[in-house]
């Protein structure tokens, strides 16, 4: 089955290391967390597993396929759909275009609709917002545009970078909730957040990453209860 | 300029329509390359330049009606420059200083294709005759056929391009990758196959303007470069990267020109265009159509 696993993985900027050594296994529609501080390297990962970035050396694996030597836009058809730190909705597109961008590589207008109707059920404020410029809406609309665009694709990985980041306490429990929902459907999901706690209530494991390292790793209520991780990432 | 009757004005300001829109043609080009790839192209005024000779073998050595030699043309046109981005700035994408370096490649590429067609076509101008000969009397005013025709072939490539960029998958795939390549690359776009296709069509557009133009200027293996220019003035004026904004830009440096040198001498062409463009660029740096910068 559609199992991810990284190992050994180390990737550059230019010159600079940006990730060293990184093992990481997601499961088939598991929610696996990564967590970390700022410039840990926590990105780094989700743009090398969707092809932004390559691996300089180890191995990465998806559902026995060799991502390292796949096309970055190819990823997606694979399954693999990855919603980017800061949501990079295309800005001057409307809603509905950005959700069948989100269906681009399957090139199926048909199913493109039938896939439409099921992210307007699932977020009936983007149905409000069809025709509106994707750039002029809130952070929360952006959030749930993105999520959409991803959905679009008929991922069995999700990818989620942060979908927190500047939204408000209310919102952000409504994205957490979708963010579920979809897990409850089998997608399997990696999720990026500097917000520990958040993650760690949301994922069954985690992953803890300090300068480009992961330094632990174990279940989500493992870390929660990890004195270290208490201390440092969660300010108990 | 005021004490020019009312018809010869409004000829006057047709003319200058009729010159804008190839304006808008080449302009198009270099803002469609800048938006989607985020460089400049100066082999653009050779796209032009191959257009104008490709056209005149058609026609003369041929015997081809333009009907057929100006899609013939440009569809040559088309593939050179698939050729040139495949060979010359596909390698250079994304190395360290590609910005610079796709640019300096491009300008070699133009030094290469002015000298290749001086070497084979020689420095003697050549000119092809009108498409259509005869005037039309319109309120007072009157109108060349040719030049209708040209202005009718713009609006019509405009509508194409416009459709190309809004209906189509490619047009799809074209605004993703200019908006967000990262973005466009995790759906699925490979941005690397829409910057060669995007150059071809650049290309192409350009070779169009040179088809219509081919018959009012003469075509020489410099004719390139002040057409390059002016079309960069009209993407600057009109905002990097915006479509309406080269549409627009090219109308206005062709109406603003042709009554300019109505007005005072055609020696002033480039110093009104110039004045032109600086004054927008004064109180919208961004240009017409453009995106301040944040």
């Amino acid at each position: 089955m559609s199992r991810l696993e990284l190992s050994r993985v180390s990737a550059f900027y230019g010159d600079a290391q940006a990730l060293f050594d990184i093992d990481l296994v997601v499961e088939p529609g598991e929610i696996v967390a990564i967590i970390g501080s700022n410039g840990a390297g926590k990105t780094t990962v989700l743009r090398t597993i969707s092809g932004l970035v390559r691996p300089r050396e180890g191995s990465l694996q998806y559902d026995g396929r060799d991502l390292a030597s796949t096309h970055p836009w190819s990823v997606v058809s694979h399954g693999i759909a990855h919603v980017p730190e800061g949501r990079r909705l295309f800005r001057d597109m409307s809603v509905q275009e950005n959700l069948m961008m989100g269906a681009y590589h399957r090139n199926n207008a048909a199913d493109g609709k039938v896939d439409l109707d099921r992210v307007y059920t699932l977020f009936p404020r983007l149905a409000e917002r069809r025709d509106q410029l994707a750039g002029t809406m809130s952070g929360g609309e952006q959030q749930m545009a993105a999520i959409g665009r991803a959905l679009m694709a008929r991922p069995r990985l999700l990818l989620l970078d942060e979908p927190s980041l500047g939204l408000a306490p209310k919102i952000i429990e409504t994205v957490f909730k979708t963010i579920r929902e979809i897990n409850s459907e089998g997608v399997g999901i990696v999720l990026v957040e500097q917000s520990a706690q958040l993650a760690l209530e949301t994922a069954q494991r985690a992953y803890l990453m300090e300068n480009g390292r992961i330094v632990k790793t174990g279940s989500a209520s493992d870390l929660m209860n990890d004195d270290a991780v208490r201390e440092a990432y969660l300010g108990l | 300029m005021f004490s020019m009757p009312l018809p010869l004005f409004a000829e006057q300001i047709i003319n200058g329509i009729v010159l804008g829109s190839m304006y808008a043609l080449v302009a198009s080009g270099l803002t469609l390359i800048w938006g989607t790839m985020r460089m400049l192209n100066f082999a653009h005024g050779e796209f032009y330049m191959l257009g104008g000779y490709f056209f005149f073998l058609l026609i003369s050595s041929l015997g081809l009606p333009p009907a057929l030699a100006v899609p013939l043309a440009i569809s040559l046109v088309f593939l050179i420059g698939l050729a040139v981005q495949r060979l010359a700035v596909h390698p250079l994408l994304g190395r360290p200083q590609w910005e610079f370096s796709t640019l300096v490649a491009t300008l070699g590429v133009s030094i290469f294709l002015q000298n290749a067609a001086l070497h084979i076509w020689g420095e003697r101008f050549k000119t092809v005759p009108y498409f259509i000969n005869g005037t039309i009397d319109i309120v007072g005013m009157r109108l060349s056929y040719q030049r209708l025709l040209i202005l009718a072939v713009a609006v019509v490539a405009m509508l194409a391009m416009w459709y190309l960029l809004r209906r189509t998958r490619f047009g799809m795939a074209l605004r993703a990758t200019a908006m967000d390549r990262d973005a466009a690359m995790l759906y699925g776009v490979n941005v690397y196959r829409v910057f060669t296709i995007t150059f071809g069509i650049a290309a192409a557009l350009a070779g169009l303007a040179a088809t219509m133009l081919a018959s009012i200027n003469s075509i020489s293996p410099w004719m390139g470069a002040p057409l390059m220019l002016k079309g960069f003035v009209v993407v600057v004026l009109g905002g990097l990267g915006s479509f309406p904004g080269a549409i627009v830009g090219g109308i206005i440096i062709g109406i603003v020109e042709t009554l300019g040198v109505i007005t005072w001498s055609s020696q002033w062409r480039e110093v009104i265009s110039f004045t032109v463009l600086i004054l927008i660029l004064w109180f919208r740096p961004w240009g017409l159509f453009g995106v301040k910068e944040s």
